[in-house]
């Protein structure tokens, strides 16, 4: 364990961690001293991990299958910045509404439907949906690629989703916010 | 628990956590958003909390005894930057090598003696001795009102103290600074 990591152990640090800025947050390197890249999770500067074969895989599917059904007034984004009030998280994929050009000056504050995919363990992006939430995401799909399932968080209400629902083999996850776009699961977990 | 604890107690966060440097840390203003001073810890930045009646008062007994004993080529300093290789700390009292104008451009890089008074925070208190060990602080003592004893490290080698004394009555004299005790009766 890191000395720093060391460091968050103690509840009573953590307690008192001092959250940088989002602006704050842009002046940084895009690399950090770990030769990292990084996202900031409600003021806290975190490093982004290497992906396993399994995520990079699951990711190109979800990317090809997202990219064929998505209708004309929405691009999707593939782990590009979504810019919150205390966050800038970059989730795996995202829809955004608009076109391209609504986005060369600054990033989406929002989404249709953001997918997070969760090999190793889910705990954390679980610990994203309020941020999401709060950001009026409309639907947060969580993808666990061991348990062949999607976790989907909808209807989002003062920082929470009120509708949490499980999509398994055998079914076809229908996105609610995105009229036309909706997953095989047989085919994605093939 | 602020919005940025939530995150950290998932074990994952921890482990991912990225360390602000010290020169990063350096650009941001005094206050932070919250309107609070902080410190840097092991490149995290956290709120210096505010003082209790007791902690000042100790801080303070501290002080005017170290500054009627502290003999020359020393100062002694109350809540000031520390500039370490990953931290910027500011212990309740420091006593470094030196006088005021050698300190003008850049802040202490170690101490003779380092005093941190633990009200609600001693676990944190005991986890900065690596920061200290590592910069070649000499002495470190912890002051802990509630059990009435000094924990008193000595010895700095690498991330830790080799010598580790809990003091409970009598004096605590340091050896790093002619002169320098403290009474654990009056402090108490």
């Amino acid at each position: 364990m890191t000395a720093t990591a060391q460091m968050l152990e103690i509840p009573e640090l953590r307690s008192r961690i001092s959250p940088i800025t989002v602006a704050q947050y842009h002046q940084f390197p895009e690399f950090n001293e770990n030769g990292r890249h990084t996202e900031l999770v409600r003021g806290l500067v975190i490093e982004k991990m290497s992906k396993s074969p399994l995520h990079s895989s699951i990711a190109r599917r979800l990317l090809k299958t997202l990219q064929m059904s998505l209708p004309p007034g929405f691009i999707l984004l593939r782990e590009d910045p979504l810019t919150f009030s205390d966050s800038e998280p970059e989730p795996d994929l995202a829809i955004v509404r608009g076109s391209e050009e609504d986005y060369s000056e600054s990033h989406p504050k929002s989404a249709a439907l953001v997918v997070e995919i969760a090999i190793t363990s889910a705990a954390e992006d679980r610990s994203l949906a309020a941020l999401y939430a709060e950001a009026g995401v409309d639907e947060y799909w969580i993808v666990l690629p061991s348990e062949r399932r999607i976790e989907v968080y909808a209807h989002p209400q003062n920082g929470i989703y009120s509708d949490h629902s499980m999509s398994n083999i055998g079914s076809t996850l229908q996105c609610g916010s995105v009229p036309g776009v909706e997953v095989n699961l047989d085919e994605l977990f093939h | 628990m602020t919005a940025a604890a939530q995150p950290l107690a998932i074990p994952e966060v921890r482990a991912h956590f990225s360390p602000i440097s010290v020169a990063q840390y350096r650009q941001y203003p005094e206050l932070n958003e919250n309107g609070r001073r902080t410190e840097l810890v092991r490149g995290i930045i956290i709120e210096k909390t505010s003082k209790s009646p007791l902690h000042a008062s100790i801080a303070k007994l501290i002080y005017d005894g170290f500054h009627a004993a502290v003999p020359n080529g020393f100062s002694v300093r109350q809540d000031q930057p520390l500039t370490l290789q990953d931290s910027e700390p500011e212990p309740d009292i420091a006593i470094v090598r030196g006088s005021l104008s050698d300190y003008r451009v850049a802040h202490p890089t170690s101490a003779a003696l380092v005093v941190e008074i633990a009200i609600h925070s001693l676990s944190l208190d005991q986890q900065k001795a690596g920061l200290y060990a590592e910069a070649g602080v000499e002495e470190y003592w912890i002051i802990i009102p509630s059990e009435k004893r000094v924990e008193v490290c000595t010895r700095p080698q690498n991330s830790e103290y080799l010598d580790h004394v809990s003091v409970e009555a009598g004096n605590v004299v340091c050896r790093s600074v002619p002169g320098i005790r403290v009474n654990l009766r009056e402090l108490f």
